[in-house]
């Protein structure tokens, strides 16, 4: 049974590994610290599986648990400290056509998410991934209009980061 | 078209950017052990239980203690530490009726919650450890002051001196200057160890809290 379990949850992260590594994007500023995250969100996730009644989609039962790992539950590793390499290593790893105006505003807002707290980055996370403002508040715990606001407000704080 | 939509853009375009981790690598993941903050709670409050539980048992066998058994105060002493295993127990239920509802599948602010309670039921067991500690030493101090045959004779001695409130006022006080001292030092203790390790936690539960008013 167990053997079954651990089977088809492999499979089932395996095939949707892609949002725990944007968790661990948003989250962590290199490699290494990349690495220790996905490894505590698959623990986790891999622990909670028992509970997964599938009555919610794999996926967004995965968001929940990735952000809860990576805002409460994640200890920062002494390698999360920050360093450039990523964000590099993430541009050197696309293969769209050369810009480089666009590629270097992408890189000053992917430094910029970076540079707001745990819970902003949370909103922008779901944001980005299209989530509606019900799923983004039934994921924090907050209201749907606080979670308006509080995106609003996001908005503004990345446009001071940017133009200061 | 704002920043974040610019990045939207960007961040939907495609997915080849991730490392792809093979079936092996997270079959290998799973069964490493994790290292999550409610791990840790968990460990420190059973080594606090522990270390209190040890505590009252090892004054319990302390030569200190038999000498205090000739003054027959049982009648005091008995009560009090029924009192203080019930009252451990009453904790230790708590303790894991709380762990148990902590759910990684719960909201964020939920879970925090759930975290920060199961941490409330063990710092107030400590605040529990720490009056009965301050009691206990009063309790002790009042019964040698009656019991105790060097104890009366200085007391006889001083009285006669005409220093009987010197010396309760001198011996009350070193009492209360070394428990001070004893809880200053485990207050330091806990800061540091709680402090370091729910300061995200904490930072982010009041971000969430902030969004209510």
């Amino acid at each position: 049974m167990t053997k079954e379990l651990e089977h088809s949850f492999v499979e089932l992260l395996e095939k949707h590994q892609n949002i725990v590594h944007k968790v661990c994007r948003i989250y962590t500023n290199n490699q290494d610290a990349h690495n220790d995250l996905f490894q505590e969100i698959a623990i986790q996730l891999w622990k909670a599986y028992p509970e997964f009644r599938g009555d919610s989609k794999f996926s967004t039962w995965m968001y929940r648990v990735g952000l809860n790992t990576a805002i409460t539950l994640y200890r920062k590793s002494k390698r999360s400290i920050d360093t450039q390499d990523y964000e590099v290593v993430q541009f050197k790893l696309t293969n769209e056509p050369y810009d480089d105006t666009e590629e270097q505003q992408l890189k000053l807002l992917y430094k910029a998410v970076h540079q707001l707290n745990d819970i902003e980055k949370a909103l922008v996370f779901l944001y980005l991934e299209d989530k509606n403002y019900n799923e983004i508040s039934e994921t924090l715990g907050i209201t749907e209009v606080n979670a308006r606001v509080k995106m609003n407000r996001v908005k503004t704080k990345l446009k001071t980061i940017l133009n200061p | 078209m704002d920043e974040l939509d610019i990045l939207k853009k960007d961040w939907q375009k495609e997915d080849s950017r991730y490392p792809k981790l093979s079936y092996n690598d997270i079959y290998k993941m799973i069964l490493k052990k994790s290292s999550s903050i409610v791990k840790w709670i968990f460990i420190i409050s059973i080594l606090e239980f522990v270390f209190w539980t040890v505590i009252s048992f090892a004054l319990k066998d302390a030569d200190f203690n038999k000498k205090f058994e000739s003054y027959n105060a049982e009648n005091i002493m008995i009560p009090f530490m029924v009192l203080g295993y019930l009252i451990l127990a009453y904790f230790l239920y708590k303790f894991f009726m709380n762990y148990r509802t902590i759910s990684v599948t719960d909201n964020a602010k939920l879970l925090m919650e759930n975290i920060l309670k199961t941490r409330r039921t063990v710092k107030l067991y400590v605040a529990f450890n720490l009056i009965y500690l301050v009691v206990s030493a009063f309790l002790v101090l009042g019964i040698e002051f009656n019991r105790d045959e060097t104890m009366i004779a200085t007391i006889d001695k001083a009285s006669a001196n005409g220093e009987l409130f010197k010396f309760y006022a001198i011996t009350i006080l070193a009492t209360a200057l070394v428990l001070a001292l004893c809880i200053g030092l485990f207050l330091v203790f806990y800061y540091l160890i709680y402090g370091l390790l729910l300061k995200r936690l904490n930072n982010n539960y009041k971000e969430l809290k902030k969004l209510e008013v």
